[in-house]
Parts: structure tokens; sequence; C-alpha cells
């Protein structure tokens, strides 16, 4: 079980951190490539949040006429779609987390990676800790913090080597 | 499992053959209720909006593909991803024709299935079929009656 | 507090509850072990820090900054803490050693929850006015990144300034500055390792010296 690279994009689709964790595990590929990447990761994220076939588009389900407007609305509002959650290719798996606030965490690991919620929760709370804690950190700026980098790599180190 | 639709693009990113299976509560709105005979506002974009998806979808599996070759090297193939709602199948053919299946989000893996589509179906009844063009441009030659009945009855009895 | 406000309108001034306790002898904060959230100092710490880098010249500028808003929160915190100490016991400190046994052992403790790790005397005979606490990771540095530009700065120097008020209030006047000192000789073993050093005025050296000749 191998996590191969974490990328994380902020909210209008730049990258503001990337490291690789295992060499051998992904290709080498430029920092712009990495640039590119976010951003068309961004884009293919809104897509597919629209793609869902299950979704009662607006304005299709005509309510009866004794029903309050608008109330049978809210009991019927399906839950917001999410964008692409896993993704997976012959030789990576790749788990995107979204937050809230529309920052998204990318996870690639080997195919038989396991847990893998629970790790890029882990990365979340060091990400709320030890970025957004740090007075020298600007929002939506790329994340340049020595503690974030030790306890990501520990944690990941770790991941690894079990 | 429940399978919600099916895709197919040809070599020139056009889509060729594409089919729902979405049971008609959740794809379109029930029947009018109200007598008073308005035609439904969304009879007509109902097709449009089934295009916009096509293009969306392949816009969507091409890039996909391209990041997952460009990070997992030239041998790698995108095989699926997964929302919180649906399951978004990939399979490419050596001829650069791509089978796309949605499902429900439990499904196991549908790459067989897609492979099985495509040697059973696509192979017997498209290719083999001496009436059907080269080039299937807007769906021509795909949508004969052996291929669809098959490939209807291949879904129904997966489902 | 509300009860006693409704009823002593008639006795205007501190009311003494029977057990002769005020609301200075204990936290407001009622919990078991009277804990603050963390989460919420370290973003308020981290707007402290952002204020306090606003029109700064430079590292030095910055440091006397978040030195200078922990002074006044020192010299409330000696008063508070010898109030709460048993009434035999609530003298301030007389000399630099029970100063700085105070400040490791009471003041640590209320402020963050444990003693501060060590206490050194400057071993450099040149400098006998010096005073080491040491602090293996301090809770304000809990999730500052300094960056590379600024790796002179460290943001304890808001705890030297809570220190540096504790000595004034004492009248022990000294200057306390705060260095980082962890990922050299000790290894990684604690990188944000803390050494606050309280340089005394030569007037407390002196006074020291007196008492203890009378003493001897």
């Amino acid at each position: 079980m191998t996590v191969f690279a974490l990328i994380i994009i902020n909210k209008a689709g730049g990258l503001i951190y990337n490291r690789t964790f295992h060499e051998g595990g992904l290709n080498k590929i430029s920092t712009n490539d990495y640039l590119v990447l976010a951003g068309t990761f961004h884009g293919v994220h809104a897509i597919t949040t629209r793609l869902n076939p299950v979704k009662n588009a607006p304005g299709d389900r005509t309510s009866t006429p004794s029903s309050v407007p608008g109330a049978a609305n809210i009991v019927n509002r399906p839950e917001p779609s999410s964008g692409l959650e896993v993704l997976e290719s012959e030789n990576f798996r790749l788990q995107c987390f979204n937050t809230m606030t529309g920052t998204k965490f990318l996870l690639f690991t080997d195919t038989t990676q396991a847990n893998v919620d629970v790790t890029i929760r882990r990365v979340y709370e060091m990400y709320s800790d030890y970025v957004m804690k740090n007075p020298f950190y600007q929002l939506e700026m790329p994340i340049r913090c020595d503690m974030f980098d030790r306890k990501l790599l520990s944690y990941i180190r770790e991941i690894n080597n079990r | 499992m429940v399978i919600y639709s099916f895709y197919i693009f040809d070599r020139h990113t056009e889509c060729i053959y594409s089919k729902s299976w979405l049971p008609p509560s959740l794809s379109e709105a029930p029947p009018n209720p109200t007598p008073d005979g308005h035609p439904r506002p969304d009879r007509r974009s109902k097709a449009a909006r089934a295009g916009d998806d096509a293009k969306l979808i392949f816009g969507t599996v091409f890039s996909l593909r391209n990041m997952v070759r460009k990070l997992g090297g030239d041998d790698d193939a995108f095989i699926s991803y997964r929302t919180g709602q649906y399951k978004l199948h990939y399979y490419e053919t050596v001829s650069n024709l791509r089978f796309v299946m949605l499902t429900d989000t439990a499904s196991p893996s549908m790459r067989n299935v897609l492979h099985q589509i495509y040697i059973n179906l696509w192979v017997e009844y498209v290719v083999k079929n001496p009436l059907s063009p080269v080039e299937h441009k807007g769906g021509e030659g795909v949508k004969n009656e052996l291929f669809e009945l098959g490939l209807d009855q291949f879904i129904r009895g997966l489902m | 507090m509300g009860a006693s406000g409704k009823t002593g309108s008639k006795e205007p001034g501190l009311r003494y509850p029977a057990n002769g306790k005020t609301i200075f002898h204990r936290p407001l904060n009622r919990s078991k072990t009277s804990e603050l959230s963390q989460a919420s100092f370290a973003y308020l710490f981290s707007e402290m820090v952002s204020y306090a880098q606003k029109r700064v010249t430079g590292i030095q500028d910055l440091e006397k900054r978040l030195n200078l808003q922990g002074h006044p929160i020192g010299l409330k915190l000696l008063d508070l803490l010898l109030i709460r100490e048993p009434v035999r016991s609530q003298a301030r400190p007389l000399n630099i050693i029970a100063l700085l046994h105070f400040i490791k052992g009471n003041l640590w403790t209320h402020l963050f929850g444990r003693q501060a790790d060590r206490l050194e005397k400057s071993s450099n005979p040149e400098t006998p006015d010096e005073y080491m606490i040491i602090d293996n990771e301090p809770l304000v540095n809990a999730y500052v990144s300094v960056p590379k530009e600024m790796s002179q700065l460290n943001c304890a120097a808001f705890v030297a300034g809570i220190v540096e008020g504790v000595c004034d209030g004492a009248a022990f006047p000294a200057r306390v500055t705060a260095h980082t000192v962890g990922g050299k000789e000790e290894g990684e073993m604690w990188p944000g390792k803390t050494v606050f050093l309280v340089k005394f005025q030569p007037e407390v050296l002196e006074r020291e010296a007196l008492i203890g000749d009378r003493k001897s």
C-alpha cells in the first residue's frame, strides 16, 4: 500500500500544494504541467457535478395544487450532487476531497490502497491546523509551511511503511 | 445494480450512439396532471439536453484520460470515476472507439461489460453488417434493430 | 455574580462570600481543568501576529510589538496568580531564583497547563545577569511556521513579553527575548525548542548581592 502524491487546489482552480511521497508511482511532470492539471481537474470536477443522471431537473416536478408553493420544494430538494470523488486507472487511484469552501485535496495512491477517506481527512485536519492557523500563510496562495510539510511527511511515511 | 445510460463516441469525438435506461420518473417529468392541455415546457429541450450531456461526458472522459496518461504513463488507462451520486465507466478500443456507461455508485467495475458490448454486439451487428457504413456520422448504421435489441436485452439482463 | 449584583445594592464594592473566595480566586471557566480551546487561541494568536506585522520595519520591530502585547498580561497575571496562592505564601518573590521558579511553575502552569522544561543560569562569567527559561515546544508556536526569509523571528516573543511583565511587576526589571534553538545540538527531537533569555538590569543584581551579603 503506497501513497504516491498529494495535490491541493484552491477554490479558483489554482495549484497551491504539490508533493510526491513515492518515487516511481507516478510519472514525473513539470510544475507547469501540475498547474495545468490542477486547472483541468477543477473544470472537470465542476462538469462531473452537472452530469448527475439522477438529479431532478429544476421545475420538473410540478407540485400538487393543494401544497404550499415552496414548501414542497424544500421537502423534495435532493441532496446537492457531489463532483468526482474517486478515479480509478490501471496504475493508480485518485481520491478527491472537496471541502465546504471549495478547496480540493487530491490524493494519489496505488490501486489497492484502503481507507483513503481516513487518510485524506487527516490531511485536511493537518491543513486546517498547520496552514490555516499559521499567521504567515496568505489565503489561496501556495502553501509554504515547514510545520505542515513535516507533519504530513511523517504521517504519510508511516502509512507507506506499514 | 442500476444502469443509467450508455454512450459510444467515434474517433472523430462524435457521439454516435446514446441510450438511457432511467426510469421515467427520474429522467423526465411525469405526464402533466393539469388538464389545461399546455405542452410540457421541457419536451423540446430534452433532446438538446441529452446532446449537451453527451458533449460534456466526452469532454470529461477526454480530459481525464489525458490526465491519467500523463500521470500513469502511456500504458495506463482510465477505468472509471465515481461521485456521490453515480459512477462512470470508460472503455477505449484500439481503434479509438470509446464506450461510456453511467451506473449507480454501488456497481462493480463494468469494464468487462463494455468489452462484451464491443465484442459481442458492436463487432457482430455493426462492423459485420454489410449495410453499415465505415463512418457512423450522426449515428448512421449503429441504430439497427439487431444491435439495439441485443444491447437492451444485455443491459436489462444485468439489472 | 448576577445574584450578588442584585442583592448587593445596599453594600457597594466587592462582596466577600462566606468562604472568602472572590471571583479572583478561580477562573471564570468552571470546567474541570479550566481549559480553553487551543484552536480559538491559535486563530486569535495568528491574528495578533498579523496585526503586529502591519507597518513594522523589520523582524526586531515585530518581536518588540509582540513583546509589548504580552507585557501588560504579565503585569496583571502576577497579581492574579499571587492572590490565588494560599494566604501564607501570598508574598511576591523576593530573589531571582524564587521569581524564576514562580515563572517556571505557577505562570507556565496557569498559561500552558504544564511547567516550563528547564531553568538555566548563563554559564558565561561575563553575563551573570542572564538566565534562561527553556520550553521544548511553546504552545503559542504550535501551528506557526516561520517563513525562511524571517528565520530570525520567534513568535514566542509574545510569551517573552508576558515574562517580562511579571519580572517588571515583581520589581525585577529585565529584558526578556525569545530565541529558537531547536534542530541544533539536540537534533530533530524538539524543532520548536525556544529559550527565553532573561537579562536583569544591573540594579537587580546589585540588590541581590546586598541581600545575599546581609543573610550570610
